[in-house]
């Protein structure tokens, strides 16, 4: 009769389960889309990015594609000429480009002082063909170190055409066009396409790509450890459709929110993956255990002694993991809060699927058979057994390597450095990043950060002090060895200066006088392109834009540079002037930045929450403290690892740690748990301990073990970034997986908390 | 009688071809009577030019400027008076009828040098306007194909609206549309469209007169839409004809600066 109702139920519980995947999968086909837009993952309101925005818009700062051409033989000749003529036009003409964004040594103006006068004339216009126009042009483009060195390398050999190009310009079809293009000028000449648009569109193809080879094996690793460890082919399934549909349904829903998946989010099925896993593994590993005990038990008995005993535990595993990741909605950016939010959401969908469809599944289907280990038993048993004694008898060595592994970690995290570089993502021989090192050699190079200058009234930046101080912070960026080059006004008046005075090098310099500048100013706006100067300084002359020329994107080259600028502010201030930074690059470090220090705050916040939580649900305070332990040391040693073994923080580096939060509280909540009720059963300290370290530490390893041979995979990944994630993962589960059970186990055998007259136990601690 | 007959039927006949002649005035002529309406043998002004970009910031600029005809040449100087920081500067250009190169000459108080400078194209933009140097000079009517489109009625003045399609197809104009007032032969409106063909500027006249039996306009605007940029134009102090002596059209003069 129960038993009948019981069935019922379960097969409903089944079908409405199937009903709302069904929906929700209905509305991912339809609804589902990647956000490729980077600056849609930027906080638009924070004062960092809205200076930036607006400083690119008032100066038309906009990141460059690079296509270099390489003669071996020298570029002056009619054909490669031709052919820098021909790609220039033909990315003029290109949907979406402006014309006067390319620049090439077609498009450039050639400054030249005579003794006359000044001169502003093109290079060439038609391709010259005699070889005394040909020398021509190779002598004006060395005496012109606007040119020389910017756009055609001191060898001679390679010209770069730059095109700068709108955010919303850069697609799928532009990529593939801009590459095809680039194919088609190939031989004798090489072509090399390079910036950071190509890199991030390399990325977004490549990163997806790689997921999409490496997850089946994953999960094929996954399913193969399951059945090895749970002996049941009915229990790997429930556990995996656990996993699986709690990933569905939190796509699921954000297709319905119409929120789009942002590379972040691919995290998600990763926390899942950990998190779910260790659900079903608790559930089946205490059913095991009970049918070994009693093998002659009715199915619905075994089925209700482990909902009895299980649901709290996971119930408040659940709810403590999902209270943790929530707490990320306190990050500044979006892309972070959605992670905490939609992984709190798998979460405790994983709980409902665990609680709801393992044993709706198991009534339905039988239980896994029931197997003989008799002798595995006590073989494990008595491994459990040994490593309980074992730590507690050598509490000293446990706590030692403890407080080892923290320093040793401590001192790693003194070494963690940030990287927002996207050219890090790549393997040091792969393709594009042998073009970037390329152009770096022969370039000013390949990043750029610009440097906002901002004076508190108009015209200061026609008044020499202002400019020399420019020209001198110029010289002491360009005296940095990863800084290539850099432009400003200030490079404009010196030439302006060096050519009204015979081309003497003596006059390289900024006048002494107001009246001197603003003439030349005047005479460029009337000789020259005075569009030039609207990407160098504003309309009143008084904002102005420094470009500088990195030859790495990766954050310790901008932070370099930002260091010597910091030097300067106050010299600026003194002459009433601001410093503020824009561009790309420098975005992606504020980014970066405000990531770390959500994810930081959050792991921070959610250590406090599970001191909280714990402490309620068990009534003890100390509780809480001892359960906090696990995730400090993932934590730690996570970051620890990262700056020993110079894995660099970015967005989704940064997001691994919550790891720590997912297992590190489950593996606490499941083990005080669980020897709260044996002390309860026993009485007995020793034997309370043994149990729990046999029935939930067993739990806890296979459910490291499952993960961690699942993400291992991703160590034969092409993609650094995922074998990053892979290894960080892994690491992560054994942190938590040996934290537990070692020290955390340790304070809490210590502890005594549930042995109040522990001292007066004659079977208490020796 | 007969004498009185054939006068009506010849002055008919000479009404009838010159009707014809009327009905049948091509873009080309419209352009010619343009280029060639007198604009009178010299002249002088203050030109105010403002500019202001998308922004809505401005620049202004006050400028002196005195301009004479010496035959098929036109010899123009023009002395800066605001802002501070170049007054005196001084500009001067001799164009020729022939089509040789311009000359020009800059003269920099602060470096107190007078410099040649080369325009290498008529594609430049006077001084930062939206002026071309070639949108400011006469373009000579043979270089494009003219065509009348139409005829309207512009601030009540009727016009031809004329297209002219360049030549040359490396032009940076492919065509402009320009609203030439009938029988006056000066534009009322011109629109440029770029070397893609794509619509890239207005030019609107806001204020024409007669100065000693000259038309002169002494405000007009240009709008580049592509780059959001206005340039205004103003003219005070017009004066046509009151001769400007042909020395004042020397370095010399350049450097001595106005007062």
């Amino acid at each position: 009769m129960n038993n009948k109702k019981l069935l019922v139920l379960s097969w409903l519980a089944i079908l409405l389960i199937v009903i709302f995947t069904g929906v929700f999968i209905t509305a991912m086909k339809s609804n589902t889309r990647m956000e490729t837009d980077l600056d849609k993952y930027m906080p638009q309101k924070h004062p960092a990015f809205i200076y930036s925005n607006d400083a690119e818009d008032l100066f038309g700062i906009k990141d460059g594609i690079i296509v270099a051409i390489e003669n071996k033989d020298g570029i002056y000749n009619e054909d490669t000429l031709q052919k820098i003529k021909d790609i220039t036009k033909e990315i003029q003409s290109m949907e979406g480009i402006e014309k006067s964004d390319v620049t090439s040594l077609y498009t450039a103006d050639n400054i030249i002082g005579s003794e006359y006068g000044m001169e502003v004339n093109a290079f060439y216009k038609r391709v010259p063909t005699s070889e005394a126009k040909l020398q021509q042009l190779r002598d004006d483009v060395k005496a012109n170190d606007m040119i020389y060195g910017r756009l055609v390398s001191l060898n001679e050999k390679v010209t770069i055409i730059i095109a700068e190009i709108n955010d919303d310009t850069f697609t799928d079809d532009f990529y593939n066009q801009i590459l095809v293009l680039g194919e088609s000028y190939e031989g004798p000449e090489t072509i090399y396409v390079a910036g950071s648009p190509i890199v991030e569109g390399t990325l977004a193809k490549l990163a997806p790509a790689d997921m999409k080879r490496m997850a089946p094996l994953v999960v094929a690793i996954i399913i193969i450890v399951l059945l090895l460890i749970l002996r049941s082919f009915k229990g790997t399934i429930l556990n995996l459709l656990v996993v699986l549909l709690s990933t569905v349904w939190t796509f699921g829903l954000m297709a319905v929110l119409n929120i789009p998946i942002y590379s972040v989010s691919t995290m998600i099925p990763v926390m899942l993956i950990a998190i779910g896993v260790a659900y079903g593994i608790h559930l089946f590993s205490h059913l095991e255990l009970y049918m070994q005990k009693n093998p002659d038990t009715a199915k619905v008995d075994a089925l209700k002694n482990m909902m009895k005993h299980m649901w709290k535990p996971v119930v408040m595993t659940a709810i403590t993991t999902a209270v943790g990741f929530t707490s990320l909605v306190t990050s500044e950016v979006y892309p972070v809060k959605y992670f905490g939010l939609f992984t709190a959401f798998g979460v405790m969908s994983a709980l409902f699927f665990a609680l709801i469809l393992i044993p709706a599944g198991l009534m339905i289907f039988g239980l896994p058979k029931p197997k003989q280990f008799k002798s595995k038993k006590t073989k494990s048993g008595n491994f459990a057994y040994k490593a309980a004694d074992l730590i507690v008898k050598k509490k000293k060595i446990t706590i030692l390597v403890s407080v080892f592994v923290i320093a040793v970690s401590l001192f790693g995290i003194s070494r963690v450095w940030i990287n927002s570089s996207f050219l890090a993502n790549f393997e040091d021989d792969s393709a594009i990043v042998k073009t970037d090192r390329f152009i770096n050699e022969n370039f000013a190079g390949t990043s750029s950060l610009n440097i906002v200058l901002e004076a508190d009234e108009n015209d200061v930046f026609k008044t020499p002090e202002a400019l020399k101080l420019v020209d001198s912070l110029q010289n002491d960026l360009e005296s940095l060895e990863m800084v290539g080059d850099s432009f400003s006004l200030a490079d404009f008046i010196r030439r302006m200066n060096k050519v009204m005075n015979e081309d003497r090098e003596d006059f390289n310099t900024i006048p002494d006088s107001t009246e001197m500048i603003a003439q030349y100013l005047l005479l460029y706006e009337m000789s020259g392109d005075p569009e030039n100067l609207t990407s160098v300084v504003d309309y009143d002359y008084k904002t102005l834009n420094l470009t500088t020329q990195m030859k790495s994107d990766d954050s310790r080259t901008i932070k370099g540079a930002i260091k010597v600028i910091e030097g300067y502010r106050d010299d600026f201030k003194e002459l009433g002037i601001d410093i503020n930074f824009a561009g790309t690059g420098y975005k992606g470090l504020v980014f970066t930045d405000l990531i770390l220090k959500g994810q930081i705050s959050s792991l921070v916040l959610s250590i406090f929450i599970v001191i909280i939580l714990v402490s309620f649900m068990f009534k003890n305070f100390y509780i809480g403290l001892i359960a906090s332990i696990p995730i400090l040391i993932t934590t730690l040693v996570n970051f620890g690892a990262m700056g020993l073994l110079n894995v660099a923080l970015g967005p989704t580096t940064a997001l691994i740690s919550s790891i720590a939060v997912g297992i590190g509280i489950d593996y606490a909540i499941h083990f005080i748990d669980r020897y709260k009720e044996y002390s309860k059963e026993t009485g007995d300290k020793n034997e309370t301990a043994k149990l729990t370290m046999y029935n939930t530490g067993r739990a806890i390893l296979f459910n490291a073990v499952v993960v961690i041979a699942g993400f291992l995979v991703l160590l034969f990944s092409m993609f650094p970034p995922n074998r990053q994630l892979g290894a960080l993962v892994s690491l992560n589960m054994f942190s938590s997986f040996a934290g537990t059970l070692t020290i955390m186990f340790l304070l809490l055998y210590l502890s005594n908390i549930y042995f109040k007259n522990g001292k007066k136990n004659p079977k208490g601690e020796k | 009688m007969k004498k009185t007959k054939v006068l009506i039927i010849s002055l008919m006949l000479m009404a009838m071809i010159i009707g014809f002649a009327q009905a049948q005035i091509t873009g080309q002529d419209v352009m010619e009577n343009v280029y060639n309406r007198p604009t009178g043998p010299d002249i002088q002004s203050t030109l105010t030019m403002t500019l202001t970009n998308s922004r809505g910031s401005t620049r202004v600029r006050e400028i002196k400027q005195f301009i004479k005809q010496f035959g098929e040449d036109e010899k123009k100087v023009m002395f800066f008076v605001a802002p501070s920081d170049v007054k005196n500067t001084s500009f001067m250009s001799w164009s020729y009828g022939d089509g040789q190169d311009d000359d020009m000459w800059i003269y920099l108080p602060a470096l107190k040098k007078t410099k040649r400078i080369s325009s290498s194209s008529k594609s430049d933009y006077f001084m930062g306007s939206d002026f071309t140097y070639d949108d400011l000079g006469e373009r000579h009517p043979s270089m494009d194909t003219h065509k009348i489109l139409r005829e309207e009625t512009v601030n009540g003045e009727d016009c031809y609206v004329v297209e002219s399609v360049s030549k040359d197809s490396d032009y940076f104009y492919a065509r402009t549309i320009t609203w030439v007032v009938k029988d006056e032969w000066f534009g009322m409106k011109r629109e440029f469209y770029d070397e893609d063909d794509e619509f890239l500027k207005i030019l609107t006249i806001n204020e024409y007169k007669k100065v000693n039996g000259y038309w002169v306009i002494p405000e007009m605007e240009m709008y580049n839409e592509q780059k959001d940029h206005t340039t205004l134009m103003q003219l005070d102090d017009i004066k046509i004809g009151d001769g400007i002596k042909d020395s004042q059209f020397t370095e010399r003069m350049m450097e001595r600066g106005i007062r």
